[in-house]
């Protein structure tokens, strides 16, 4: 790499090819019903993609795949109000996962999923007490928390398989 | 950092991930076994719109207007449930009845809550008179 300021052509390619088919798993994600009849559980399949970047890019470029796929997913799911909610959760998983890295190698990734989907969905419970204006919401944080241990593992492991065959980067 | 440190930094996340996992799945099933009493508010935008007590309560419908998009809920055999929803996800539809005190009826899009009043059920009494 040249010039640490510029972001070269083939960086920004990768980048704008993993933020496109993270949005094709996202919009296919929508497709499958949801069993769970609580507000704010999925499983986020779109997320193996967030923390294959975590990994692998910036943490800028990371910001930036994820506000692109948050406002891309929100328009095409229809459901733009619900923004709010993946963009505080999006957020502060995201903090959270940059922060872990440094702890966790990326034969572990599936740990930091999970930590990362617990702080996606202690982010959007935060947001759901502003936006009810009660605190009452916060008795879903407890199946959040549970539900985010399983789909962090699940898109965790995924994102590991997927690494494992990936050919070897620079 | 050496190979060591990392690997116990590794260990004590992990650790840290099955505490968060089982606390979270006891506290799940504590709220879901969780008696309540019967005692239901409905919250719009937060202000308690309804208090109503579900014993006593006839059969009916209540209609629950925010922004111009409506919410139905239905009181049927003294228990109560969103019936109708112009939202885009229908989670408080496919919530169905209101059971346990832990789980709302939650419509978020339309800030629209359904939950069991707080302090009138055993569990939270036996809380207060042990803290007395």
């Amino acid at each position: 790499m040249r010039q640490r300021k510029k972001i070269d052509t083939r960086r920004l390619t990768r980048l704008a090819l993993l933020t496109a088919a993270a949005l094709i798993i996202f919009v296919i994600e929508l497709q499958i019903p949801n069993p769970v009849p609580i507000p704010g559980i999925k499983l986020g399949l779109a997320n193996i993609i967030t923390v294959y970047a975590v990994y692998h890019f910036k943490p800028a470029e990371v910001v930036m795949l994820l506000l692109v796929r948050i406002f891309f997913g929100s328009v095409y799911g229809g459901n733009v109000s619900a923004m709010i909610f993946s963009l505080s959760g999006g957020l502060l998983c995201l903090a959270g996962m940059l922060l872990l890295k440094r702890m966790i190698d990326e034969d572990h990734i599936w740990l930091a999923s999970v930590f990362g989907a617990v702080l996606h969905n202690l982010g959007q419970t935060v947001a759901a007490v502003f936006v009810m204006k009660t605190l009452a919401v916060m008795g879903y944080l407890p199946f959040l928390i549970f539900a985010g241990c399983i789909a962090g593992a699940f898109t965790g492991f995924s994102a590991q398989l997927i690494i494992r065959r990936l050919p070897k980067e620079k | 950092m050496t190979a060591e440190s990392k690997a116990k930094k590794q260990r004590a996340a992990l650790i840290a991930a099955a505490v968060l996992f089982i606390v979270s799945a006891v506290w799940c099933g504590y709220l879901l076994f969780r008696q309540s009493g019967r005692q239901v508010e409905i919250i719009s935008d937060g202000r308690v719109l309804y208090t109503l007590d579900l014993d006593r309560e006839a059969d009916r419908e209540i209609t629950v207007e925010y922004e111009g998009r409506k919410n139905v809920i239905a009181i049927e055999d003294h228990d109560i449930f969103m019936k109708e929803a112009e939202c885009p996800d229908h989670t408080c539809i496919k919530t169905g009845r209101l059971g346990s005190a832990g789980v709302p009826i939650v419509c978020l899009p339309n800030k629209l809550m359904i939950r069991f009043k707080a302090g009138t059920d055993s569990a939270e009494n036996g809380g207060v008179d042990a803290a007395a």
